[in-house]
């Protein structure tokens, strides 16, 4: 059979579901239309595009090295090829002498518009140049736009550089929030307190199994961790995942385990688990203690780096997309195509995750839109304070900060403050946008 | 209603405990000794005498009593079969850790447990050797050995360790008896007994390793002597006064610890930290509320007017400005004469120089003109959120049947602006007001430390970044009550100013 023909049959097959496709895409159609009419929303999305090249093309916006050069007689991209050399590869032969890329001599060279690394200094230009006052460049190609800090780092480079970080924040800390509130968010709606039951063998096996996962997950492999947190935090990452992987790996078993012990005891799911009132109680725990704070506390005991920052900020900011998800499940698990689901026999997993959320995922847009505000905001507040970024890395709150330790570099108090606040406006912008558009109310 | 604010209370339970045992974790997790921070200058360097060296031994364990720090950690431990229950009483925390590793790579504590305690035995007979020229170098190399063999378990660098030790201490050299006898004397002889047992010792952690017990799980029960329990319930009696100043009255009953950094007590630090927060945030939040409120009264009254749409601009322009920014801008452009607009002091609350004995007056300016640029940074935001939430809400109120019947009735416009509408749309401004806590908080961690004001933010933040675990527990557990009950006052306000909202018939 022919993918076509298969795709065909599949579509004929599954014709209630293409049907309720066809309802979700004129709601969807509705939505974009409302949204088109906020001009300031859809001026917000443009703005987002433009960060997104802006940090994504960073590396070429502003960067020490050519983006292009012929030297000793051979053409070379040295911003690509460095790419290569974090990779793990290496500068041809050629480059690998070069110390200074400023002062190399070169046939002929193509630097990038801005020609200053984040973290490059310029002794020619220290000490706080202003962008108006006489800079000791060669010519205006040189100029440093935004002026420089106190070892010379050029500020527009950082600035740059400082974008990706932001977008980065948005994305991962947010990823990390959507993933955690929308299936808690979805098991507290859908199950609510009197739905999800299951046999005395499941609850036993899965208080056993516990700190068996635990042990064999994190425990014994402890030092581990450790061990690889002080290394790199790609290999601590990847240690922690192994972990959560063994964790859930031993926790499946019990449940397996459970599973053969109801078939040979005829055990009936009896048990109410009132998952609702779980997640209830963890959101309001969350919300309770002052999240800055908490974040901060758990930063501060790690090795600086903006990742953990960004997982962390993720871990904790998830409550608002579970409010949100719980509200849209506690509407949508009455309709009744839910009932049709449920009544098809699809097991519950299949029900949440390929029909009940998809439906509900909407509203939790607007959480998402704010909630990258609120992470770049935080994340902006703690680099400002020097918590949690590595000396390396320049982003937009560690430049501001610089401010604060030489109060005549108004560049300094005003280029930084000004993106943070052009990004969190325009985030906001976006989640009022959404918020109308979604409105049902507005729904005509 | 009593019913329900009973349940409400006992609901915080569950709550704070989590967050305890939450930060207890991060205090578990924290790297660095607190006891050696707090001991830090008045204890003597490694070397020394023995006196000096029990001396140290003896403040150090005397000090992590007295922080509570004695103690095995928690009620019971997950840990592998080979985990010994009594590590804890290696008071010193990295010896601690490091036997912990020793024991996670062989498994065997009866046969790691002698070599600890036969280092320990040739350090002491170390100190029995005179120290002069002849011993100087040997002495160095073996007190030095004595350290790493403390802090390392790799093999490698434990079999490197001992064989430089073994040569030290194998050294002889001449002396001279007389005027005519040279004779080849070892000094370190008296040493040699306990080397050689340290050295047996290693060999038989090697020998006998049971590595499979560390690949098997077991939970140990502790019991209340640990450092949570006696740091959340205390350890002294309930109900009996005792004289004795070891024993801790614990958390709950106010006794919050002391600091690790100075051995101040706890509850005096956030005594003189929480009146401060406090009072900024209560002027900032009356100010906020009692402008904003009218402000999105007014606003809703000219819907779509020039003034509403310039104004609903400039509110979203404040809501989106980042409050460490504005702080920022403040003290760079208003506080110092660089930009001629020398209008504020730039840090703390009160002037340096400010007389002991200066009059109420000049005291009140003197900290107007100190919090007035905190006070504005931390109203700004709050006020933009409640002027839009109250708009928002006297419009859909406006649209309400009983508006039109009070307005086709005849009632002058102000009665039924602000008796009909008001009321009524009052109601989210009341949740809103619970929502305002825990940003109020968070928020003066940013106020407070960008302008040097010592209140809960900047405590909590310094102890943070100081690792002071104590302060910051306290902080940490200030500050969810104070959210929870803030909640609390919101739901319980929203069901005076709505009576059809009643939580009693709930359930």
């Amino acid at each position: 059979m022919s993918k076509q023909d298969e795709q065909k049959e599949q579509q004929t097959s599954s014709a209630p579901a293409q049907d309720q496709k066809g309802q979700d895409q004129s709601y969807g159609a509705i939505v974009k239309r409302q949204f088109r009419k906020n001009k300031p929303a859809v001026w917000s999305l443009r703005f987002i595009i433009i960060i997104v090249i802006i940090g994504l093309s960073a590396d070429f916006l502003a960067n020490e090295k050519p983006l292009m050069c012929k030297y000793e007689g051979k053409t070379f991209f040295p911003v690509f090829r460095e790419y290569i050399v974090d990779l793990g590869g290496s500068w041809p032969q050629e480059l690998s002498s070069i110390v200074d890329w400023k002062t190399a001599n070169y046939d002929y060279v193509v630097w990038a518009p801005i020609p200053y690394g984040q973290s490059e200094t310029d002794f020619m230009n220290a000490n706080y140049v202003s962008p108006l006052d006489d800079q000791n460049v060669k010519s205006k190609r040189w100029w440093h736009w935004l002026g420089t800090d106190e070892i010379g780092r050029d500020v527009m480079s950082g600035m740059i550089h400082g974008t990706r970080i932001a977008m980065m924040v948005g994305v991962v800390s947010m990823s990390i929030a959507s993933v955690i509130g929308i299936f808690m968010g979805a098991m507290a709606g859908y199950f609510g307190d009197e739905k999800l039951k299951t046999s005395w063998a499941n609850i036993l096996l899965f208080i056993i199994s516990l700190p068996f996962a635990f042990f064999y997950g994190f425990q014994i492999r402890s030092y581990a961790i450790g061990d690889a947190f002080a290394n790199s935090l790609f290999s601590a990452l990847m240690q922690v995942f192994l972990g959560l992987i063994i964790f859930i790996a031993i926790i499946v078993l019990g449940q397996f385990i459970a599973k053969l012990l109801n078939k040979v005891f005829k055990l009936q799911a009896t048990r109410n688990i009132p998952i609702d009132i779980i997640v209830s109680r963890a959101i309001e725990i969350l919300i309770s203690v002052p999240r800055l704070l908490l974040i901060m506390s758990i930063v501060a005991i790690a090795k600086p780096s903006i990742m953990l920052v960004m997982v962390i900020i993720g871990a904790t900011s998830w409550t608002g997309i579970a409010r949100f998800t719980r509200g849209e499940l506690l509407r949508v698990r009455n309709l009744e195509y839910i009932e049709a689901a449920q009544s098809l026999g699809y097991s519950e997993w299949r029900t949440i995750f390929r029909h009940a959320i998809p439906n509900s995922l909407a509203p939790v847009l607007i959480a998402i839109a704010f909630g990258v505000a609120g992470a770049i905001l935080t994340e902006s507040f703690l680099s400002f304070l020097g918590i949690g970024v590595e000396a390396e890395v320049a982003t937009w709150g560690k430049l501001l900060s610089l401010a604060r330790k030489n109060f005549s570099a108004w560049w300094l108090a005003l280029a930084p403050g000004f993106a943070i606040f052009i990004t969190v406006t325009i985030y906001n912008l976006m989640g009022e946008g959404l918020t109308d558009a979604l409105d049902p109310r507005l729904k005509q | 209603m009593f019913k329900y604010i009973l349940t409400r209370v006992l609901y915080f339970i569950p709550t704070l405990l989590i967050i305890t045992l939450l930060t207890f974790l991060l205090s578990q997790a924290a790297p660095g000794d607190p006891v050696e921070t707090r001991l830090q200058g008045s204890q003597g360097a490694q070397g020394g005498g023995m006196s000096e060296k029990q001396a140290g031994e003896q403040a150090y364990i005397a000090m992590s009593k007295k922080l509570g720090l004695d103690l095995p950690p928690f009620y019971f431990s997950v840990g592998s079969l080979a985990e010994p229950k009594d590590l804890y009483k290696i008071f010193r925390k990295k010896e601690r850790e490091n036997l912990s590793r020793l024991v996670n790579t062989y498994g065997n504590w009866e046969q790691i447990e002698p070599y600890y305690y036969s280092i320990k035995t040739l350090e002491e007979s170390l100190f029995d050797i005179e120290r002069d020229t002849n011993t100087y170098d040997g002495l160095k190399v073996l007190k030095e050995g004595i350290n790493n063999l403390l802090n390392t378990h790799e093999d490698v660098a434990i079999s490197k360790e001992l064989i430089l030790m073994e040569t030290a201490i194998n050294t002889f050299s001449t002396v001279r008896v007389d005027s005519v006898t040279l004779i080849q004397k070892n000094y370190f002889e008296s040493a040699i007994p306990a080397f050689e047992a340290l050295q047996a010792n290693y060999a038989a952690i090697r020998a006998n390793a049971t590595v499979w017990k560390t690949k098997i799980p077991s939970i140990k029960w502790i019991g209340a002597a640990n450092q949570y329990h006696v740091w959340l319930f205390g350890n002294k009696p309930w109900f009996k006064s005792t004289e004795d100043p070891s024993l801790k009255g614990g958390f709950i009953r106010g006794d919050f610890g002391e600091s690790y950094l100075d051995g101040r007590p706890v509850a005096s630090i956030i005594k003189d930290a929480l009146p401060i927060t406090m009072s900024l945030n209560l002027i900032s939040v009356l100010i906020a509320y009692s402008l904003s409120v009218w402000l999105g009264v007014f606003l809703s009254q000219r819907k779509d007017a020039t003034v509403d749409r310039v104004v609903s601009v400039v509110l979203f322009i404040l809501y989106s400005l980042p409050v460490f920014w504005v702080a920022t801008i403040f003290i760079v452009y208003l506080t110092t004469n660089e930009y001629g607009m020398d209008w504020f002091p730039t840090y703390g609350l009160f002037s340096n120089d400010l007389p002991d004995d200066a009059s109420a007056w000049t005291t009140f300016k003197d900290l107007a003109a100190h919090a007035i640029l905190p006070i504005i940074a931390m109203t700004y935001g709050s006020f933009t959120y409640i002027t839009r939430q109250m708009r928002g809400s006297m419009l859909a109120v406006s649209k309400q049947d009983y508006i039109r019947t009070a307005v086709a009735k005849g009632l002058p416009k102000k009665v039924v602006v602000w008796k009909h509408a008001f009321r009524n749309s009052l109601i989210p401004i009341i949740t809103m007001f619970a929502s305002l806590f825990p940003i109020a908080i968070s928020g003066s961690v940013v106020i407070e430390v960008i302008f040097s004001i010592p209140g809960m933010g900047r405590v909590g933040y310094e102890a943070v970044l100081a690792r002071n675990y104590p302060v910051l527990f306290t902080v940490l557990i200030f500050s969810a009550v104070l959210t929870m009950v803030g909640i609390l006052v919101a739901d319980i306000l929203y069901s005076v100013v709505d009576p059809r909202i009643s939580f009693t018939k709930k359930k």
